[in-house]
């Protein structure tokens, strides 16, 4: 989402109102785009029924027009569009309750593992790829970028399955889920301990597989602006090594990493699917999968909607840091 | 810097053979596989990997290395111990099972293999008792298949896209762009499984390879159509161009001539980035069963075994498929950066 | 050399004239809703004499450029006439304009922005034949020898990528090209600046050559009056859009009347010299 430079908007809140439609009608295209898809879908919940002798081809069109299944798309849609409004999101047939209640719960475990992992992970990159950034070409930069490769070359799945072997082997944690049976019985200070050993793996593996690719474009933006004259001429007022990197170099190169920031938000709900399903963490992952087995439509197109809707805030999130950061961008447009 | 272009020259060619000797193994996995992928051995369940001695129990020198026939344990269920009564030598193009070299050319030869009744499994078995190395084999055509047509899907929207909205500019360019950007923000694996549950879940093989490439290849036309599209925006712009149409050269023509050449180097980049992440995508379909299903092996559904815990916890071979993938997207990512360097130095 | 063309001139029918030519820019302001126009050209009436050289000088930004670009149908403009071979043109659809594309050539500049690098010497002057024409890849090969013979670019070249070449010779390319399809009109425009002074006459005695062998008619567009008043048969000045001078060369040097001619010949070169060495030596 690049700002548009020929606009004549100069105040940063009618640059947000104007994100903020724009998210809309994102929300409004991915609504529709699914809406179409699941038309094109042969099949629903109700085919393994049909399959059943013991359920007749009467009862399970009643059910298919009890749920509204059997009417055309766009009275569907709009069908849809009214339970949004009402708070409802739709209705899950495979648990018997609307999909906003369903949905509340897994985006929550899903928002407390992506936003730690995103933030260890950049908490980790940001010094390390600026340390690097500086030592360009040494022992320590090349040796970065060794590991930096491997590590991409290891792909999530392999990572989450690696991990898991090893807590289990070492017994050294908690497997599965995201807290221990007997968990109500526990005090609170256990609470947040079982919470947080659960956490580990799956937050582990979001942060490997996210580290490779912020360190490199950490290094590459810094080593660019360490090129800058203002730093040489820093450098020349005798200011020190570690201030010269983060209080000067680093704010610079900001600009481009918020903008990776916003991003990245979308890589890190990929990966996060795949790492709730593997270690059983309940968000929306396996939500989706569960979903897609059992062709609950609203489940699918309810997932598919927040997980866009985070996206759209992670890059709403991006703009209003750049705007903070980049004095630039207040000061010319918006 | 001179040292640092022929150094990444020297890793580019190292990656590229070792890339090409790869496919070209798993081309001729009928070859190189001492078994077929379907063949069942009931009583040898979750055997370890055999492995290869050269020194036997007398204490001998072999030079030709040998495996001792695995027997299960009478105690315990899937232990297993090596009957060192008899050796069983390792032979090199050995004759086995029929199968076709590349799918049409019927052979029987296999790259090595021992003699009845002893099995040599490289990379142990499974629950079916079926060879692990083999089916890694024959898995990786499918889904390095898959991942190459896919990056070809990918690379020709992308192509096409990029040309017409950098060529044309106007509106054109503005709603192509804007659409791009959609698909770059979207979480692909979220909306890779959606598109999935809203296609029929049950069909033939064949037909789910082919709707696994489409989709998973639609999905990515936007990175590289992006780069098309900046390198055509700038091509067209040159005064060269103007001179052609001052001839009277045809759009087609220009972008023959003038504008495509450029944007060739790019291509090969994004197709070596592409792949791996192509293969990855068709290996967590396979994963959760949404892709490539029994009995056919892709590397997705043989990890899917790890899924159960005692499998997991048990059995360290069936990771095997996970370093297969490793080695692909090592491979294609050094060569990718390799690549890049080389082009940026301007010596391509 | 200015009465004798100066009475052709009567005789013969212009090769290219324009009436009352216009041409608008819209450009915005940055970061704001609201646009000016640039007057490009206004109320330009300009005629190409056939056979001759004829300048067209003025500082940047008087619209030379725009004219040319007009003039060789790359743009349109947006009020007035252009005439050539008997046909109001200002007005032709593409694939109307398209058998004339050939009978005007331009020659840029910039040398080597206007050469594809990845082509050779041969192929750059084989396009505009292989797209006009369908002839045998030996024939055209032919042809660019001999085109590149015509230029004084050694035929041993043929396979060196412009890169490889200096600003004159790169010139001497682009203008090889330029006359591959026998146009009838050549553009140039300002061509020979970013030339050193022996190179700016060596390619002037080679337009003149090209003039005479070809019956060529060239446009020479610059912003350097005493460099082209060597060569040109008629000079026309322009100034904020508007030719404020035209007539004979030796008349504008003579006895220039609006005070722009006067600022542009204040600066005079010493180029005579150069001038007759490069013409004494023959090709460079």
């Amino acid at each position: 989402m690049m700002p548009s430079m020929t606009s004549g908007v100069k105040s940063p809140i009618r640059y947000l109102e104007r994100r903020a439609i724009h998210a809309l009608l994102l929300l409004l295209g991915a609504s529709l785009l699914s809406f179409l898809f699941s038309s094109l879908a042969p099949g629903s919940f109700f085919d393994e029924m049909k399959l059943n002798p013991q359920i007749s081809p009467e009862t399970v069109a009643a059910l298919r027009a009890q749920y509204g299944l059997d009417q055309p798309l766009p009275v569907r849609y709009v069908r849809w569009v009214k339970s949004v409004f009402r708070g409802e999101w739709g209705y899950s047939f495979a648990y018997n309750q609307p999909v906003r209640s369903l949905l509340m719960v897994r985006a929550r475990n899903t928002l407390l593992l992506t936003t730690l992992a995103m933030a260890l992970a950049w908490l980790i990159a940001v010094p390390i790829g600026v340390w690097i950034a500086s030592r360009r070409g040494r022992w320590d930069d090349q040796l970065a970028s060794a590991s930096t490769s491997l590590l991409l070359s290891v792909p999530e799945l392999v990572l989450a399955l690696g991990l898991l072997y090893l807590v289990i082997r070492t017994h050294a944690l908690p497997v599965g889920g995201m807290v221990s049976t007997g968990f109500d019985r526990l005090g609170s200070w256990e609470k947040v301990r079982d919470l947080a050993a659960h956490l580990i793996v799956p937050v582990t593996t979001l942060v490997l597989a996210s580290l490779p690719i912020l360190i490199r474009h950490v290094r590459a933006s810094m080593m660019e602006v360490l090129q800058a004259p203002f730093i040489q001429a820093a450098r020349g007022h005798g200011i020190g090594r570690s201030r010269l990197l983060f209080c000067y170099a680093l704010p610079a190169a900001a600009n481009p990493l918020i903008s990776l920031f916003g991003l990245s938000v979308a890589g890190l709900l990929s990966g996060s699917l795949l790492v709730e399903v593997i270690t059983g963490w309940p968000g929306l992952g396996p939500l989706l999968l569960e979903a897609c087995f059992s062709r609950d439509i609203y489940v699918v197109i309810g997932v598919v909607m927040a997980s866009t809707m985070f996206m759209i805030l992670g890059s709403l999130l991006a703009d209003v840091m750049l705007l903070v950061a980049d004095p630039r961008i207040r000061t010319d447009h918006a | 810097m001179k040292t640092r272009k022929k150094n990444s020259k020297k890793r580019l060619i190292a990656a590229a053979i070792f890339l090409l000797a790869l496919h070209l193994a798993i081309l001729l996995a009928g070859f190189v596989a001492p078994y077929e992928p379907a063949v069942q051995n009931r009583d040898f369940p979750y055997v370890p990997p055999t492995r290869i001695h050269f020194i036997d129990a007398r204490g001998h020198l072999h030079l030709r290395p040998f495996i001792y026939q695995a027997v299960a344990r009478a105690d315990s269920l899937y232990e297993y111990t090596e009957a060192r009564d008899q050796e069983f030598p390792v032979r090199f193009f050995v004759s086995g099972s029929k199968y076709k070299i590349a799918g049409w050319m019927p052979s029987h030869t296999h790259l090595f293999g021992v003699n009845a009744p002893a099995q040599v499994f490289l990379a142990g078995t499974d629950n079916y008792g079926r060879d692990q190395f083999s089916r890694i084999l024959y898995g990786g055509q499918i889904s390095l298949a898959a991942g190459l047509l896919a990056t070809t899907v990918s690379l020709l929207l992308g192509l096409c896209l990029g040309c017409i909205s950098g060529f044309y500019a106007g509106w054109i360019d503005e709603s192509a762009m804007r659409l791009a950007e959609l698909f770059l923000v979207l979480p692909w694996l979220y909306v890779l499984l959606a598109v999935r549950a809203f296609l029929p879940l049950h069909i033939s093989p064949s037909q789910t390879f082919l709707l696994l490439v489409a989709v998973i290849g639609t999905i990515g036309w936007a990175r590289p159509a992006r780069l098309v599209r900046g390198i055509v925006l700038s091509a067209r712009s040159r005064k060269y161009v103007t001179a052609s149409r001052g001839f009277g050269a045809s759009d087609a023509y220009i972008l023959r001539r003038h504008v495509l050449p450029h944007t060739y180097g790019t291509l090969l980049t994004q197709a070596a980035l592409l792949v791996p992440q192509y293969v990855i995508a068709e290996v967590t379909l396979s994963f959760f069963g949404l892709g490539l299903s029994e009995p056919k092996p892709s590397w997705g559904n043989l990890l899917a075994n790890l899924q159960q815990y005692n499998v997991l916890v048990s059995y360290w071979w069936m990771f095997a498929p996970a370093l297969a993938l490793v080695l692909v997207s090592l491979g294609y990512l050094t060569v990718a950066n390799a690549f890049h360097q080389q082009l940026q130095s301007g010596s391509i | 050399m200015g009465t004798e063309a100066a009475a052709t001139r009567a005789l013969q029918p212009a090769l290219m004239r324009t009436r009352g030519l216009g041409k608008r820019y819209l450009q915005r302001t940055p970061f704001s809703q609201q646009s000016f126009a640039i007057a490009a050209l206004v109320n330009v009436d300009f005629e190409i004499a056939p056979g001759c050289l004829t300048a067209l000088v003025g500082e940047s930004g008087s619209g030379k450029s725009t004219l040319a670009s007009c003039l060789a149908m790359m743009e349109k403009p947006d009020s007035g006439e252009i005439w050539f071979e008997g046909n109001e043109i200002s007005h032709w659809s593409k694939r109307k304009l398209a058998p004339l594309r050939p009978k005007i050539q331009l020659v840029f500049q910039d040398s080597a922005g206007a050469l594809d690098p990845r082509f050779s010497a041969a192929q750059i002057i084989e396009e505009p034949l292989e797209i006009q024409r369908r002839e045998s890849r030996q024939a055209l090969r032919a042809r660019a020898r001999e085109l590149m013979e015509e230029v004084g670019l050694s035929p041993d070249w043929a396979n060196r990528s412009p890169l490889q070449l200096s600003g004159g010779q790169r010139q001497r390319l682009a203008i090889a090209r330029a006359i591959a399809l026998k146009p009838s009109l050549l553009i140039l425009d300002e061509s020979l600046s970013g030339l050193d002074l022996s190179t700016q006459a060596q390619i002037l005695n080679l337009l003149l050559d090209l003039k005479a062998a070809r019956s060529l008619t060239v446009l020479l567009i610059s912003h350097d009056l005493s460099l082209v008043g060597q060569v040109a048969d008629f000079v026309a000045v322009m100034h904020q859009g508007r030719i404020v001078e035209s007539g004979s060369t030796r008349q504008v040097l003579a006895s220039a009347q609006h005070p722009q001619t006067g600022k542009l010949l204040a600066s005079v070169r010493v180029l005579e010299a150069a001038f007759q060495t490069a013409r004494a030596g023959g090709r460079g």
